[in-house]
């Protein structure tokens, strides 16, 4: 075994109280192999990294267990014996290429000082950096040591990282999220590219993620964790294709898929517990949670049992009985509504003029979006899809009349707003509210919940306001958006991720506009959270009749939401149609490229596919 | 609007933090001792004892029971007159430093929310203004306004605003490009209400931090401008004039001129931890990681 932990627990003292962040964790990674860590955020997942790198936040130690490296115990190690193993028979790739890398010295440099410190010659860097970048498919690799970071994309940065943590030939990988801070192609790339090296190398592989699916890809046995527990342990393909545990069946559910029929996201209330409540819990961590909990659950904590050879879960019931599937409710595509577009873009462009130079003569205008055409019905959800830098934030902005389009024509209602000016700006306020993309940033930290969603009501057009009526219309908001009433004089702050984009899709539906506008509103989420969140969208469209603009890079979820589709790549759309006609037979080779990223659940077909 | 629980956490919070606490003692003695000024003082601050001139304090030989502290070439009360000079200290600290946060304030709000030209006027004439050293300006100044403690504060004023304004300025920056300050707008609110309601809230901990740094230079500034004879009558206790009065006899009676040192010393270093302090407890994206770190 390369890498095993045994009984491994983490304790903390939070608000007096002591808490095992991680409980009784067992694994084992052997040589060669990959063990891929699923969790959402809170999970525990990163903690392992952490452990390994003796760099637990303040408080939190090691009370229990041991992680045994070739039969060293890493947590008994001085931090000098571990600095030795670390970067030489040990190597990370991170999460973030971009931070990782130093901004002011070349990759030469770095990967140079890197080799330098795994003992190799001054004068064999060279032959073996360029040797280590062919290897990541990296071209031309002569020219690329000369440049600096950030003259390169976050996918070519994290190359180079998988170059250097592969370089030394080390015994053990660890890749934390390594593919999450990249655009969706490129991710599926980077995945193939730590795969393929680990195979070479015959290197054993920690890969830490957030989505069951990449972890079944590139992992050979997958650990579930949640609230700090191994809920499920088991060969990859039988944890994607026959979770037992009831998380690991939800998490998988929580993804809408690609291809066949769509049922409605089977979804878990609440989200996962946060490390300062778990004392709380006294019997099963994912009880409160759970669907099929019965009375034990509550009161006694679940052992971890082997169902199956190699296959070990941490329930009780779902050992015994054959899991029975949830009903699936069937989701039928909604037909694109008959009628006149509410919203309509024709040939929308906007155009960033260039700095002046001291001469006052402008540098060439860059181009957010080059050209755009779409309209939205009542009641009909558009997905505009995309990749960092397409444009489809800006068009977003040019919808809301944040930004005013350089050409083009907007019309709301068949009235010209185009021109983003006082009038333009009252005819939005009846039709058309946004969702940002970041709750952190949307909601005013120094604002009650109730004052947030009723916000608009303190405009000075819309009469009335006073107190008791903010607050009942405060109520019915967060009703609406399934949020419980005590919410109302809590900060943002005391929010989870989950709800805080509730407030925020509540805030929007304050003024009861038609027609939203979400600017990658559930990006940043967990997959379970996520799911509700989705379902909340459809919700409120046949409630309200409601209409959206759903911008996203994920292309499962805009299947899952919306009839509509135009795809966008560097400021064009390349593709526009029915969602389930420009997904089953893509006719430009970007949409192609964005629907093969997408791992399949079938795992017989192959990916990520070879031309990528 | 910040709720007054939400002040009360933030109040507690500060008062646990030790530069805070002691900055708060001293500038809370302070006012005390200005406000009891003609209860507390042993003797008339004007009153002249030509008899018992240059005395030193009274633990030292020759000292005086009747003067504390001492005596000056005239045999005023040393002690009575510090005391009463801490009446024109903090006057010309508060009302200076209020008078310039204010302006700067309004100026930063103003360039940092609507930029463009607006922004650009403004933060030209920050550069400009701030180019000037400081106490030139306010001696060219004073010649223009005319003497006088009440000229000195306007003098702070017209200096010391653009400290506040490059600030405060850089803080709108960043706050305005908060989606929230988006989506006030995209509710109906007006400008005005949106530099009142969202951003004004965000920058108060800057704002109070900046003010108590500043309320430290405002009784530098005076003590400098009485020493030289452009503020107060020189009969007036102020600190600056009883370091002016004491400059010719610093030889025979060091501590004429040592204890009005002292007391701007202190005061000043009240001020500043107090600011500093604040900086740490007040800091709202410090109170975004304590809050996420307690989840």
């Amino acid at each position: 075994m390369t890498l095993a932990a045994t009984g491994l627990t983490v304790s903390a003292t939070i608000g007096g109280r002591r808490v095992d962040v991680l409980r009784d964790i067992d694994f084992a990674v052997g040589a060669g192999k990959v063990l891929g860590l699923v969790g959402e955020s809170g999970a525990g997942k990163s903690m392992i990294g952490r452990i390994l790198s003796q760099t637990l936040p303040e408080g939190f130690t090691v009370s229990a267990g041991a992680l045994s490296f070739g039969g060293v115990d890493l947590v008994q190690q001085s931090p000098a014996q571990l600095r030795s193993l670390l970067g030489d028979r040990i190597t990370f790739i991170p999460q973030e290429p971009l931070s990782a890398l130093n901004p002011l010295q070349t990759i030469a440099a770095q990967f140079g000082e890197h080799l330098g410190r795994l003992g190799i010659a001054a004068r064999d860097r060279r032959g073996k950096m360029l040797t280590a970048l062919v290897e990541v498919r990296l071209e031309a690799p002569e020219r690329l040591l000369e440049r600096y970071p950030f003259q390169l994309s976050g996918g070519m940065c994290q190359r180079v990282l998988i170059a250097m943590a592969f370089a030394g030939n080390p015994t053990l990988v660890i890749a934390d999220e390594p593919t999450t801070a990249l655009d969706v192609s490129t991710q599926a790339t980077i995945a193939g590219i730590i795969r393929r090296m680990q195979y070479e190398h015959g290197t054993s592989l920690l890969f830490i993620t957030h989505d069951l699916r990449l972890a079944a890809r590139v992992a050979d046995e997958i650990l579930v964790l949640y609230a700090g527990e191994v809920v499920e342990r088991g060969p990859a393909r039988r944890i994607l294709e026959a979770p037992r545990h009831p998380y690991a069946r939800a998490l998988k559910a929580a993804n809408p898929p690609l291809k066949g029929p769509l049922v409605r996201l089977a979804t878990l209330p609440d989200q996962m517990p946060s490390v300062a409540t778990l004392p709380d819990l006294k019997g099963c961590r994912f009880a409160p949670r759970c669907p099929s909990r019965n009375a034990a659950c509550e009161t006694s904590q679940p052992k971890l049992r082997e169902f199956e050879v190699g296959h070990v879960v941490r329930c009780a019931p779902a050992c015994e009985a054959d899991v029975q599937a949830a009903p699936a409710v069937a989701r039928t595509p909604s037909p694109t509504p008959a009628g006149a577009p509410i919203l309509d873009l024709q040939a929308v462009a906007k155009h960033y003029a260039g700095p002046r130079n001291w001469l006052g003569k402008r540098a060439a205008a860059t181009v957010a979006v080059a050209r755009v055409d779409l309209s939205v019905r009542a009641g009909e959800f558009v997905g505009v899809v995309g990749e960092s830098g397409s444009g489809k934030s800006t068009v977003a902005r040019l919808i809301m009349g944040l930004e005013r389009p350089t050409s083009g024509r907007i019309t709301l209602d068949g009235r010209d707003v185009t021109a983003a000016d006082t009038s333009a700006r009252l005819i939005r306020l009846d039709a058309l509210q946004m969702v940002f993309q970041d709750p952190q940033s949307a909601l005013n930290p120094r604002r009650r919940i109730e004052r947030i969603v009723t916000q608009a009501l303190e405009a000075k057009r819309n009469t009335g306001g006073g107190n008791a009526e903010r607050h009942q219309r405060a109520r019915t908001l967060l009703a609406e958006t399934g949020l419980p009433p005590d919410l109302l004089d809590r900060y943002p702050a005391q929010l989870s991720g989950g709800q805080k984009q509730r407030v925020n899709i509540a805030r929007a539906l304050c003024v009861t506009p038609r027609l939203l506008v979400a600017d990658e509103i559930v990006s940043g989420l967990d997959v379970s959270v996520q799911a509700q969140i989705l379902n909340l969208l459809l919700d409120l469209r046949q409630a309200r009749g409601i209409g959206m603009v759903f911008i996203s890079h994920d292309l499962t979820v805009v299947r899952y939401l919306c009839s509509r589709v135009i795809v966008m790549h560097r400021g064009e759309v390349v593709e526009s149609g029915e969602t389930e006609a420009v997904f089953a037979a893509p006719q430009h080779a970007y949409t192609q490229k964005l629907l093969a990223a997408v791992p399949p659940d079938d795992l017989d077909t192959p990916w990520p596919p070879e031309n990528l | 609007m910040p709720s007054s629980h939400r002040w009360r956490k933030l109040l507690a919070r500060s008062l646990r933090d030790r530069a805070v606490l002691a900055g708060l003692i001293i500038v809370a003695a302070l006012v005390l001792i200005a406000a009891l000024a003609p209860w507390i003082s042993p003797n008339d601050p004007q009153e002249q004892d030509l008899l018992a001139t240059l005395l030193p304090p009274r633990w030292m030989a020759g000292g005086d029971v009747r003067y504390p502290l001492g005596t000056d070439t005239l045999g005023r009360c040393t002690a009575s007159r510090l005391i009463y000079g801490a009446r024109i200290a903090l006057y010309v600290a508060t009302i200076a430093a209020s008078g310039a946060m204010l302006l700067g304030t309004l100026l930063a709000l103003l360039a940092g929310y609507f930029g463009g030209w607006v922004d650009w006027v403004i933060s030209r004439a920050v550069d400009i203004w701030m180019s000037f050293p400081p106490v030139v300006l306010a001696m060219i100044l004073l010649v223009g306004l005319g003497t006088g403690v009440n000229k000195v504060i306007l003098a702070i004023v017209l200096i010391d605003w653009t400290r506040f304004c490059r600030v405060v300025r850089s803080e709108v920056l960043l706050v305005r490009t908060r989606d929230y300050v988006a989506a006030a707008r995209l509710a109906g609110l007006s400008h005005l209400r949106i530099m009142v309601g969202e951003i004004t809230p965000a920058i108060i901990p800057l704002v109070i931090t900046l003010m108590s740094i500043e309320m430290g230079i405002a009784v530098i500034v005076e003590a400098i401008m009485s020493f030289v004879g452009l503020s107060v009558e020189p009969d007036v206790a102020a600190w600056g004039v009883l370091i002016a009065d004491a400059r010719q006899t610093m030889h025979q009676a060091p501590w004429g001129a040592l204890l009005p040192v002292l007391a701007i010393f202190i005061t000043v270093l009240g001020f500043n931890l107090l600011g500093s302090g604040l900086r740490r407890t007040l800091d709202a994206r410090l109170d975004v990681a304590r809050a996420e770190a307690a989840r």
